[in-house]
């Protein structure tokens, strides 16, 4: 099969879609990530309720480091999607 | 029931109505999916040429910023002249502003301690920034009001429907191609969506965070990088166990180490925000498009997650800060 200029392109925007949904798996590692954390700052705080303030703000703050994971496999994704 | 008020449940009846009216106007006249792209688009032509950079262009995403800076010295002005008067309790927004400072600077305290008061104006500035700018993206006619232009071969562009003199651009019946097609440039794009303005928070953020460790430790701060202090200390001793030797090149690993984390905590502050509100806008649109109807229930989603990434940020930034001005005087005396 001839590869003309049209087939090439709608080649190159199909794999970019694939690409796209290919990097969105990255975000398993960060639910699992924040399901662990989730599990340690309830337990903390059902051993200990009178700090459940201080842990929910360093479960918080944990929380942001591993979604922040996630959220640079979506700035991947959308940069394949819609740059070039 | 001594004073007249208005039938319990009376705000209900309006939200019904306007529900009702959002859904015959979005079957009347159905969204289109907007262009989405990355860097910020330019809604005005060359205003002056710089000598290095080139020309400069007012940018929809820096009209944003200078409208969230001027709301801010706004509310400033106003908290001030608030708690000038002697007589009264500030009220309203200025009451709110000053809610919301008392409540940062006692999460300051409880995390800096004796360093609160330095951190606190850097960390509460970043979060009142990121928040205003966040919050921009709810009021409906940003992202949504701008300049139409035609579209070159290869994009997607829609008719256009003229009522007077403004352009509704419309879902066409049959897929229409680039002769007809327009495309819009919104006047004013949510500032977190332009990677410039959130590097220059990370930059901003993570340069004071080394100034606020040398003016607590002094330059010795700097030891944390560059660790040969160990290093030298192993020619000159005398007696050597088997871990001196190890220690002191596993000390300047650590330091190298800690100088990357430093460069990766810059992209990781700048990119963290950028995805988060980036996407949050493109959800909107594409939940715009789809179930216009409903679009509603995303923007309390986008609410939650603008207030909770500017909180993650200048929380951040406040550890970090207080990190870099806690001496590491652990090292020094071990090794006695």
């Amino acid at each position: 099969m001839q590869i003309t200029p049209e087939v090439a392109q709608i080649l190159v925007q199909g794999l970019k879609y694939l690409g796209a949904g290919l990097a969105m798996v990255g975000t398993l590692g960060a639910g699992l990530g924040i399901g662990i954390l989730g599990n340690g700052a309830v337990q903390g705080i059902a051993r200990n309720p009178d700090t459940a303030g201080a842990i929910q703000i360093n479960m918080i703050l944990a929380i942001a480091f591993a979604e922040a994971v996630a959220i640079y496999a979506l700035v991947v994704a959308l940069v394949i999607l819609f740059v070039g | 029931m001594s004073t007249p008020r208005r039938r319990i449940g009376f705000y209900r009846w309006i939200v019904l109505a306007l529900i009702i009216l959002g859904i015959y106007i979005t079957g009347a006249f159905p969204p289109i999916q907007p262009h989405v792209q990355l860097p910020a688009e330019a809604i005005s032509e060359p205003l002056f040429t710089l000598p290095v950079i080139g020309e400069f262009r007012m940018t929809n995403t820096l009209l944003a910023t200078l409208i969230a800076d001027v709301l801010l010295i706004l509310m400033a002005f106003g908290v001030y002249r608030a708690t000038r008067d002697p007589k009264n309790i500030p009220g309203g927004i200025s009451g709110l502003v000053s809610t919301i400072v008392e409540a940062l600077y006692g999460l300051v305290e409880t995390t800096a301690g004796k360093w609160a008061r330095r951190i606190f104006p850097f960390m509460a500035t970043i979060f009142l920034l990121v928040l205003t700018a966040n919050l921009m993206e709810l009021i409906p006619g940003v992202d949504s009001i701008g300049w139409l232009h035609h579209v070159e071969e290869g994009g997607h562009g829609y008719p256009v429907r003229y009522v007077g003199s403004l352009g509704l651009l419309e879902k066409a019946a049959e897929e229409s191609h680039a002769e007809a097609g327009y495309s819009l440039i919104p006047f004013l794009r949510v500032a977190s969506t332009d990677l410039n303005f959130t590097i220059a928070l990370a930059l901003i953020a993570v340069v004071m965070t080394q100034v606020m460790g040398v003016r607590a430790i002094g330059p010795s701060y700097f030891g944390k990088f560059i660790a040969f202090g160990n290093f030298l200390k192993m020619w000159v001793r005398e007696r050597l166990g088997p871990f001196d030797v190890i220690f002191p090149f596993i000390d300047i690993f650590v330091g190298l180490l800690e100088m990357v984390a430093e460069f990766a905590k810059i992209l990781s502050f700048s990119f963290r925000l950028l995805g988060n509100i980036f996407a949050g806008s493109v959800l909107l649109f594409v939940m715009g498009t789809l179930v216009p109807m409903i679009q509603s229930g995303f923007l309390f989603l986008e609410l939650f997650v603008g207030f909770i990434q500017a909180l993650v940020f200048s929380m951040l930034t406040m550890v970090f800060m207080t990190m870099a001005m806690q001496s590491h005087g652990n090292h020094e005396g071990e090794h006695a």
